[in-house]
């Protein structure tokens, strides 16, 4: 079945860390934003205003989902978040997009390496 | 206090969005607010803002608004316009006509204030139809 994407991309850079950060494990927003922070070496953050608005519309479009709190113990006003299967694909489809940005990238830069000066 | 003046803006939010977040946004503040407390303020500033004037439509009724006081400054100059350079044309008139006339021009300006406002509210309400994408970073 092939899913169209189109609408959907290119994702935002906060989506599409967002994603990232969720694409290993469900994760709580703090540990979003950590994840977050830790995937750029600290270079993008996002606050907790920025994470839950793109939250909010990962979830109304069915990109993300919440799960079950893994531990008992938990803060209860934590809540996981995961991707949903579409969300995962379309993720994919957002890599391999940006993959083919970077070999034409590197096609060009390596054909005229003293333009940009 | 400053967890005080945090938990003011999270109450100022439109509810849905605090019912949803709130709580969540509350327990990030308690865990990081020690290094961070006002790039925290801020970032909840910055979000009572997006969430009530992009995300909640509240600012179609901010467009409707200006539409509206657009429309009655329109009529309002036209008004204006046709008494200054029609004035006395007018009131050499017959009452019957000058009455069917001032109203006649009078209604004109209206439907052509009402048009322009019709036209603005059609671009926005396109421009944001149309803008309903994942590009929502802050």
């Amino acid at each position: 079945m092939n899913e169209d994407f189109s609408p959907f991309l290119p994702l935002s850079p906060a989506a599409l860390h967002i994603l990232l950060a969720l694409a290993g494990e469900d994760r709580h927003g703090y540990g979003i934003m950590q994840e977050v922070a830790r995937q750029s070496d600290g270079q993008y953050r996002i606050g907790p205003g920025t994470l839950y608005d793109n939250l909010q519309k990962l979830m109304t479009q069915g990109i993300v989902e919440e799960s079950a709190s893994p531990a008992r113990n938990d803060d209860p006003r934590r809540r996981y978040y995961r991707l949903t299967r579409f969300g995962r694909a379309l993720l994919a489809a957002e890599v391999e997009r940006l993959d083919t940005v970077i070999r034409e990238a590197r096609i060009h830069l390596r054909a005229h390496p003293r333009r940009a000066t | 206090m400053t967890r005080l003046l945090y938990r003011l803006l999270l109450c100022l939010h439109p509810p849905a969005f605090r019912r949803q977040f709130g709580g969540e946004m509350l327990s990030i503040f308690d865990e990081t607010a020690g290094a961070a407390v006002w790039m925290l303020l801020a970032d909840a500033l910055i979000s009572l803002a997006r969430q009530w004037l992009l995300r909640s439509g509240a600012w179609k009724l901010l467009a409707a608004g200006a539409g509206g006081l657009i429309q009655i400054t329109v009529g309002g100059l036209g008004l204006f316009l046709v008494r200054r350079f029609h004035g006395p044309e007018l009131s050499s008139m017959h009452a019957p006509m000058e009455t069917d006339m001032g109203r006649l021009i009078y209604l004109a300006v209206w439907v052509v204030g009402a048009v322009v406002c019709s036209v603005i509210a059609l671009a926005l309400w396109v421009k944001d139809f149309t803008g309903r994408r994942i590009h929502h970073d802050a």
